[in-house]
C-alpha cells in the first residue's frame, strides 16, 4: 500500500558481520562519546546553591507592587481576577478610611486577595490587565509544600516589603 | 454645591418689596416665577451680590423652594455669589482678546490689586475676574467696570494701572 | 407601520417611535446618554447622531439627532457614515475630557453605560492633557454615594428625580464646565426612589452606597430574578450573591409591573438577610445544647405531628411554603396569621376582584389613567412605587393636547415645556397630608369613616341605584359631585385604596365607586393595596384568620401549633397572642430571624430567605410571580420552608418522596386543590425546563475566582452545588442566549454591560419582555352578582372626647419590618410619636415635643407629640409598625394622657 505521507522508509535486517557481532567499536564509540562530555562545560545546576539566571520575561510568583511612597498600589478593581483563565485569584475590595491614606494609593483597596497557587499557570494575564501596575510576577519559583492549604497565597506572601522601597531595584 | 456659611437674616426693605411686587404683576397668576430673574438683579444691585440668606429669603417671597433659586443664580454668570468690590473689573477672555493679551492683562491686574480673580481687595474697593467675550473684538483686550459698565479699549499694563489710579481718584472726589 | 432605510436597507418599524428608539428596537449599537426609555429625549447629549438623508438619490444628508427625530416611512439615515461615526466619537472624547478615568476604583465600572458607550464609539486614547475640573462631593444620606468628578453632565439625574419622581432637593447648580448636581447642601435625598439615581445614572456620580460596604463587580455576583419582599405591589427585582452574602438588589424590568424603577425600601431593605440575627441551627429548647441535628429534630418531631396540629400561614411566605404547611396540617386546621380586620379586608377585596365589576390595573395600566382618586392610603409610604405611577397618570390629560399639535410622546423637552405645572384630576382623601397632595385637585383631611362616607356619596352621585349616604356632613356631598363629575367625564378612571387604614369601609365604598362608574369596556380600575408581599395569594387560599373568635373556638387545644414564618406578637396584643399560643402544648416556628413568637416557641426551624428559597408570590393585582434562590447557602439548614414542611409531612406518614420536591410541583397541587390558583403554576417554570439542553446560568460568564474563593475553606473544590428545583444552575454554565423573561438573572449583552442592556431583552424598546413580561394574572374567575360591597355605609363620624382613634400612619422605612433591619433603612426610619391636630394638642394643653401618654387596651406608650394641624379632632396618628409599636391591635381606640 502506498504511505500516506510518503516518508515511510523500509529498514533493512540483515544479519551483522564479524565486527559488529563482536561490539567492541561501538562500545569505544560511545565511551568516547563519555569522556568528551567530561570536559565540556556543565549544563547541570546546582540548586539551590546556584539559581538560574531567568530570562527578562520570566514569570515567576505575583508580587504586589507597592508606589514610591510605599502605599498599596491595588485598587481591587479586579481585572486581574477576571483575566485569570485559572479563575484563581480572589479579593474582597474595602473602602479606605480617612487616615490610611499612606498605607493604599486610591480610594479602594484589596482587603483579601487570594492566588490559589496550585491554580495558577503563570500566564500573565493578570499582570497585563492591571490597570494600576500592581501586579508582577517577577518573584522566585513558586516554592514546594507539604500541604495544599499552604497553596493558598494571601497578601501576606504576595505585597512587596516596604523595606523594597527605600533602595528600588537596580536596572528597573 | 453653595458653601452656606450666612446665616444671617436678611430683611428686604419695603422699597424693593414694593418694587418686587410690582414684577410680580407683570406675570399670570400662578407663574410667578417667572419674577425670579428680575428679582435676582434687583436684589444684587441693593446688596451687590447674592447671599444664600437673601436668595432664601427671595425664595420665601415667591414661594419657591430655595434650591430653586440657588439653580437660578448659579446659572448665570453674572449674578454674584460672593461678596465683590465696589468696581468689578471685567477683563475679557475669549479667543481674540487672548490673542493680544488678555491673559497678560488678568495677570496684571492681579500682581497690582493682590488679589485672585473673583475676591475683594482689602479696602473694598476692587475684583476683578474674566469674562466672555464682551464684543470688541477689534479694540482687544477688553475689559468693562461694573457696576456702570463703562468699557475700556486696547489695554496695556500702563493704562489699566491708569484706570485704577483715575477710578480711586474718582473715589475720593466724590 | 413605517418602513425606513438604515446604510440602505430596509426595515419595517413602529412609527411615532423616535429613530434612536426603533434602531435599538432593530438591535443596532447606537451609543446615547441622555435618552431614558420611560424618560423620553431632550437631545442634550449629542452622542446619537446619526446621518439623515433627504431620499435615496441624497448622498451629502445631514447630522441629526437619532433621538430627536420621529420615525416616518421613506426616511433613510446611516448609523454607519464615517462623518457620523466621526461625529459621535468626538462628542464622547469631549464628553470625557474631565472624567477622572478611576473606573479601577469605582463602583460603576464593570456595569458603566459610560463605559460601554465609550468603547462602542472607539475613544480609546485621551488626547486632552490639561488640568481636569473636580468638585467637592456631598454626603447624601446612608443610601446614595456621591462621586461628582465623574459626571458627564447627562441630566438624567435631576430628569428622573424633579421631572419624573417629583422630588425637590435634587438639583443642577451653575453652567458651562462647572455645572454640578446635587443639593443645596449635605444631606439626605428625600425621594423615596433616589436609589434609582444609582441605575438612571449612566457613570459612577450616584452609586449604591450599601453596596460599598461590600462591593463586589456586577460580573462577579451570582443573581437571580427575584420579587421584592417590601410591600404587595410585587416589584421584580434581581438580587446578587458572593462570598455566601446577599450584596445587592437592582431592578430588573417588568413591563407590566415596576418598569425601570423601584423605590428605596425595596432596593436598599434587604440586609436583614446578613443579619447575625439569624437563625442559625434547629433548636429544641428542652434539649441540652439547645442546637440540634437534623436527625435530632425530626426523632423529636415525630411524636408531635400525630395528634392535633394546627398550622398559622404567613402572608410573607411564599404560596408554595403556605401550601404545604396547609398540606401538613389539613385545610380545617390551617389558619392564616394576619389580624382580624386585615382578614376580614382582604375577604372584601377578593369578593370584589371576584365580581368582574371592576378592571384590576397592573402597575402599567394604572400609569394610564387620566382621572386619580386615592381613598385611604398614602402612596409614597404604603406602595410606593404606585405612587411613582400616580404620579405620571396625572400628566395624561395635560399631555393628550400634545397629540393635537403633533408633539410626539417621547418628545420629553417639548411636553414638559407644554404641561408646566397643568395636571389631570387627582382627589385624595386621607387624614393627613401626603407627598403626592402637591398633585391633587383636592385634598381631604377626613377621618376613615368619613373616608368611606365620602366614597359611598360619590358612588350614590354616579350612580343613584346605590345607596345614599345619610346624615352627610356639610359640604360632603358638594364633594363628591365634584368628584364624581370629574370621574365620570374621565376616559380611564383609576380608584385607589388600601388596606391602611384598618377600615374595611372604605375598601367596600372604592368598590362601589368603581363599579358605578361602569360596565363593559368602561370598567373602572381599582388598584387596592395590601399589607404583605403574599397577602393575597394567603387571603385566596380562604384560610380563616387564627385571631378570629370562630376559629378559636374551633382550635381548642392543640398538640402542635406551627407558625410559619410570622411574628404573631406584632400583629395584635400581647395577651390576645399569648393566649392563643399557651394554648399548644407544642409551638414550632419556622423563620428566618429570632424575634419574640419564636422566643415563645418550643422548638425553632430555621429557614431560608427569599435568596435562599425559590417560591412563588401573589402581589396586589393578582398576578402570581415567582422568585429564585440566589445562592445555596453554606449552612445546610437554611432550607425553604416549603422542604422542611414536605419533610415533615413524609416524617409523619411515614412515606418519602420518590424525586425531590420542586416548587413547581407545589404549585400544580395547590392549582389543582384549589381553581382559584389555576395559571398559578405557570408562573413558575418545572425544575427540568432546559433550553437547547442546558439550564441558565446564575453567574456571567466573567464571573471569576471560582477556583480560589473557596480555596481558604476547602483547597479540593468540591463539586458546585446543583439545583434540582428550577430550570437554573448556580454557576455560569449554560445557555447563554436570550432567557424566558421570568428567568432573567442578569440583564447582559455584548457590549452592553450595564443595566441598559435590558433593551435587548425588549421585543421593542421599553415593551414587553420576550416571551411576555413575567408572571400570570389569577383572577379570571367571575362570580358576577355579588355586591354586598354595596352596603355598610358607616354612621358619621363623631370625635369622642374620651376615646380617641387610632391612624396607623405607614412609613416608608420603618413600618415594614424585615426592611427595617438594613442600616440605612433604620437610620432613616422616624421615631415612635404621637401625631395630633393644633386644637386637640392645645386642649391636652401639650406643644410639640412633649410627651403624652397613649394608652390602648390597657397598654400603655409614651411618646412625644407631633402636630399635624390637618388631623380631624380626636383622632391620632401613629407610626403603623415601628418596631416600639408593634403589637396594637388594629384598628384601634385609646386615651391620651399628658404625661
Amino acid at each position: 500500500m502506498e504511505s500516506l505521507s510518503n516518508r515511510k522508509k523500509v529498514l533493512e535486517q540483515k544479519p551483522m558481520n564479524f565486527w559488529e557481532r563482536l561490539y567492541l567499536p561501538a562500545i569505544f564509540q560511545g565511551m568516547a562519546i563519555t569522556f568528551k562530555h567530561m570536559f565540556k562545560k556543565k549544563e547541570t545546576i546546582f540548586y539551590p546553591e546556584v539559581e538560574r539566571e531567568f530570562s527578562e520575561n520570566w514569570r515567576g510568583m505575583h508580587s504586589l507592587k507597592r508606589d514610591e511612597q510605599g502605599r498599596e498600589r491595588c485598587t481591587a478593581c479586579g481585572l486581574c481576577a477576571l483575566s485569570c483563565p485559572a479563575e484563581a485569584i480572589t479579593m474582597i475590595a474595602a473602602e479606605r478610611q480617612k487616615g490610611e491614606e499612606h498605607l493604599y494609593r486610591e480610594e479602594k483597596y484589596a482587603a483579601v486577595y487570594e492566588i490559589n497557587m496550585l491554580r495558577c499557570i503563570f500566564c500573565g494575564l493578570c499582570e497585563e490587565a492591571c490597570p494600576k501596575e500592581a501586579i508582577y510576577l517577577d518573584g522566585p519559583i513558586v516554592p514546594a509544600n507539604y500541604l495544599r492549604k499552604d497553596f493558598i497565597y494571601g497578601k501576606d506572601k504576595l505585597v512587596e516589603d516596604p523595606i523594597n522601597i527605600e533602595s528600588p531595584v537596580a536596572g528597573n | 454645591m453653595l458653601r452656606v456659611t450666612e446665616t444671617e437674616h436678611v430683611d428686604f426693605s419695603s422699597e424693593l418689596l414694593s418694587k418686587f411686587g410690582e414684577i410680580v404683576k407683570r406675570y399670570p397668576e400662578g407663574k410667578h416665577k417667572a419674577a425670579l430673574l428680575p428679582i435676582l438683579h434687583l436684589v444684587q444691585a441693593e446688596y451687590g451680590w447674592l447671599s444664600p440668606a437673601s436668595m432664601e429669603r427671595v425664595a420665601g417671597y415667591l414661594d419657591l423652594k430655595p434650591i430653586e433659586v440657588y439653580e437660578v443664580a448659579t446659572f448665570y454668570t453674572m449674578f454674584f455669589l460672593r461678596p465683590q468690590g465696589k468696581y468689578v473689573l471685567e477683563v475679557c477672555r475669549t479667543g481674540p482678546c487672548c490673542l493680544v493679551g488678555a491673559e497678560k492683562i488678568m495677570e496684571h491686574l492681579e500682581n497690582k490689586l493682590g488679589v485672585k480673580e473673583g475676591e475683594v481687595t482689602a479696602d473694598g474697593q476692587f475684583s476683578w475676574r474674566g469674562v466672555e467675550c464682551l464684543a470688541a473684538c477689534g479694540m482687544g483686550p477688553v475689559l468693562q467696570i461694573g457696576p456702570e459698565y463703562t468699557f475700556h479699549e486696547n489695554l496695556t499694563s500702563e493704562s489699566v494701572d491708569q484706570l485704577l489710579v483715575d477710578l480711586k481718584n474718582k473715589d475720593l472726589s466724590i | 407601520m413605517a418602513v425606513i432605510y438604515i446604510d440602505n436597507v430596509p426595515y419595517e418599524v413602529k412609527a411615532g417611535k423616535n429613530l434612536l428608539e426603533a434602531c435599538l428596537s432593530l438591535g443596532f449599537d447606537l451609543p446615547y446618554f441622555c435618552w431614558h426609555p420611560a424618560m423620553g429625549s431632550v437631545g442634550a447629549c449629542r452622542q446619537c447622531a446619526v446621518k439623515l438623508f433627504k431620499d435615496d438619490q441624497d448622498t451629502k444628508g445631514r447630522l441629526v439627532m437619532s433621538c430627536m427625530e420621529s420615525v416616518r416611512d421613506n426616511l433613510y439615515c446611516s448609523i454607519e457614515d464615517t462623518t457620523a461615526k466621526a461625529f459621535r466619537s468626538q462628542v464622547i472624547e469631549w464628553l470625557m475630557t474631565n472624567h477622572p478615568h478611576d473606573c479601577a476604583v469605582c463602583d460603576e465600572g464593570g456595569s458603566c453605560h459610560l463605559q460601554d458607550m465609550t468603547v462602542m464609539t472607539g475613544h480609546a486614547y485621551r488626547r486632552f492633557n490639561y488640568k481636569k475640573r473636580t468638585y467637592n462631593n456631598q454626603y447624601l444620606g446612608p443610601l446614595i454615594n456621591h462621586e461628582m468628578n465623574r459626571c458627564i453632565q447627562c441630566y438624567r439625574c435631576v430628569r428622573f428625580y424633579k421631572d419624573y419622581a417629583g422630588g425637590k432637593d435634587l438639583d443642577v447648580f451653575a453652567a458651562h464646565n462647572n455645572v454640578y448636581f446635587g443639593r443645596a447642601t449635605d444631606g439626605v435625598l428625600e425621594n423615596e426612589f433616589s436609589g434609582n439615581l444609582a441605575e438612571v445614572c449612566p457613570t459612577g456620580v450616584f452609586t449604591d452606597k450599601t453596596l460599598k460596604e461590600h462591593y463586589t463587580r456586577k460580573w462577579d455576583l451570582t443573581m437571580a430574578p427575584s420579587i421584592c419582599q417590601h410591600c404587595s405591589l410585587g416589584c421584580n427585582i434581581i438580587a446578587g450573591e458572593r462570598y455566601g452574602e446577599l450584596r445587592q438588589i437592582t431592578n430588573r424590568y417588568n413591563g407590566d409591573v415596576n418598569g425601570y424603577f423601584i423605590c428605596d425600601r425595596g432596593r436598599f431593605g434587604y440586609e436583614y438577610v446578613n443579619s447575625l440575627n439569624r437563625i442559625q441551627h434547629p433548636l429544641i429548647r428542652s434539649h441540652v445544647p439547645e442546637a440540634v441535628n437534623r436527625e435530632t429534630l425530626f426523632d423529636h418531631l415525630k411524636p408531635l405531628l400525630s395528634g392535633k396540629v394546627i398550622g398559622v400561614g404567613s402572608p410573607r411566605a411564599s404560596l408554595e411554603s403556605n401550601f404545604a404547611l396547609r398540606q401538613l396540617v389539613g385545610e380545617n386546621q390551617f389558619f392564616s396569621g394576619v389580624p382580624e380586620t386585615t382578614a376580614e379586608m382582604m375577604e372584601i377585596i377578593l369578593s370584589v376582584f371576584n365580581t368582574g365589576d371592576v378592571r384590576i390595573p397592573s402597575m402599567k395600566e394604572t400609569e394610564e389613567a387620566d382621572v386619580v382618586l386615592i381613598l385611604g392610603e398614602d402612596l409614597n409610604n404604603s406602595a410606593p412605587r404606585l405612587a411613582l405611577s400616580v404620579r405620571q397618570a396625572v400628566r395624561n390629560n395635560p399631555v393628550e393636547v400634545a397629540n393635537t399639535i403633533n408633539i410626539p410622546a417621547w418628545h420629553d423637552a417639548a411636553l414638559r415645556e407644554l404641561v408646566q405645572s397643568e395636571k389631570g384630576d387627582c382627589f385624595i382623601a386621607y387624614p393627613v397630608i401626603t407627598k403626592l397632595d402637591e398633585l391633587a385637585s383636592g385634598t381631604y383631611y377626613i377621618s376613615p369613616d368619613e373616608i368611606a362616607r365620602l366614597g359611598y356619596a360619590i358612588a350614590n352621585f354616579l350612580d343613584p341605584q346605590a345607596s345614599a349616604v345619610p346624615d352627610l356632613q356639610g359640604n360632603m356631598q358638594g364633594h363628591a359631585v365634584l368628584i364624581g363629575n370629574s370621574l365620570q367625564k374621565a376616559k380611564n378612571p383609576l380608584i385607589v385604596t388600601g388596606v391602611s387604614l384598618q377600615n374595611p369601609s372604605i375598601i367596600k365604598a372604592a368598590a362601589a365607586i368603581a363599579a358605578a362608574l361602569g360596565e363593559g369596556d368602561r370598567k373602572a380600575m381599582l388598584a387596592v393595596v395590601v399589607p404583605d408581599c403574599n397577602s393575597m395569594g394567603l387571603a385566596m387560599m380562604n384560610a380563616p384568620s387564627i385571631l378570629n373568635s370562630t376559629a378559636l373556638s374551633t382550635i381548642g387545644s392543640p398538640d402542635t401549633l406551627i407558625i410559619l414564618e410570622n411574628d404573631l406578637f406584632s400583629i395584635s396584643q400581647e395577651a390576645q397572642i399569648s393566649e392563643i399560643l399557651d394554648r399548644s402544648t407544642n409551638i414550632i416556628v419556622l423563620d428566618h430571624l429570632h424575634n419574640p413568637t419564636s422566643a415563645r416557641a418550643d422548638i425553632v426551624i430555621p429557614v431560608g430567605t427569599f435568596s435562599e428559597a425559590d417560591g412563588t408570590l401573589v402581589n396586589n393585582e393578582g398576578r402570581a410571580q415567582a422568585y429564585f434562590q440566589v445562592y445555596m447557602p453554606k449552612n445546610e439548614n437554611l432550607r425553604e420552608s416549603w422542604r422542611w414542611l414536605s419533610d415533615l409531612k413524609n416524617l409523619r406518614d411515614g412515606t418519602t418522596d420518590a424525586n425531590n420536591v420542586t416548587p413547581h410541583d407545589l404549585i400544580r397541587q395547590l392549582a389543582d386543590k384549589m381553581p382559584q390558583f389555576t395559571g398559578a403554576d405557570q408562573a413558575m417554570p418545572t425544575a427540568d425546563l432546559r433550553i437547547k439542553d442546558q439550564k441558565i446560568p446564575r453567574e456571567p460568564h466573567r464571573y471569576s475566582g471560582r477556583t480560589a474563593m473557596n480555596a481558604n475553606l476547602d483547597v479540593s473544590e468540591p463539586k458546585p452545588p446543583s439545583d434540582p428545583d428550577t430550570p437554573l444552575s448556580f454557576t455560569m454554565e449554560g445557555y447563554k442566549g436570550l432567557q424566558p423573561a421570568p428567568l432573567n438573572s442578569f440583564f447582559w449583552s455584548p457590549g452592553w454591560n450595564s443595566n441598559q442592556s435590558v433593551h435587548k431583552y425588549q421585543m421593542e424598546v421599553g415593551g414587553a419582555l420576550y416571551g411576555g413580561n413575567p408572571g400570570v394574572r389569577l383572577f379570571n374567575h367571575i362570580n358576577p352578582g355579588d355586591r354586598s360591597y354595596m352596603n355598610g355605609i358607616p354612621p358619621r363620624f363623631k370625635p369622642d372626647k374620651e376615646n380617641w382613634e387610632m391612624l396607623p400612619l405607614p412609613h416608608l422605612f420603618g413600618s415594614e419590618a424585615l426592611s427595617s433591619l438594613s442600616k440605612g433603612i433604620a437610620e432613616l426610619s422616624p421615631q415612635p410619636y404621637v401625631a395630633i391636630n393644633s386644637m386637640d394638642a392645645e386642649s391636652l394643653n401639650v406643644d410639640e415635643g412633649s410627651i403624652l401618654q397613649v394608652i390602648i387596651e390597657g397598654v400603655q406608650y409614651e411618646l412625644p407629640v407631633k402636630i399635624k394641624p390637618e388631623l380631624p379632632a380626636r383622632t391620632a396618628g401613629l407610626p403603623y409598625n415601628l418596631q416600639e409599636l408593634t403589637g396594637i391591635k388594629w384598628p384601634a381606640h385609646g386615651q391620651l394622657v399628658k404625661g
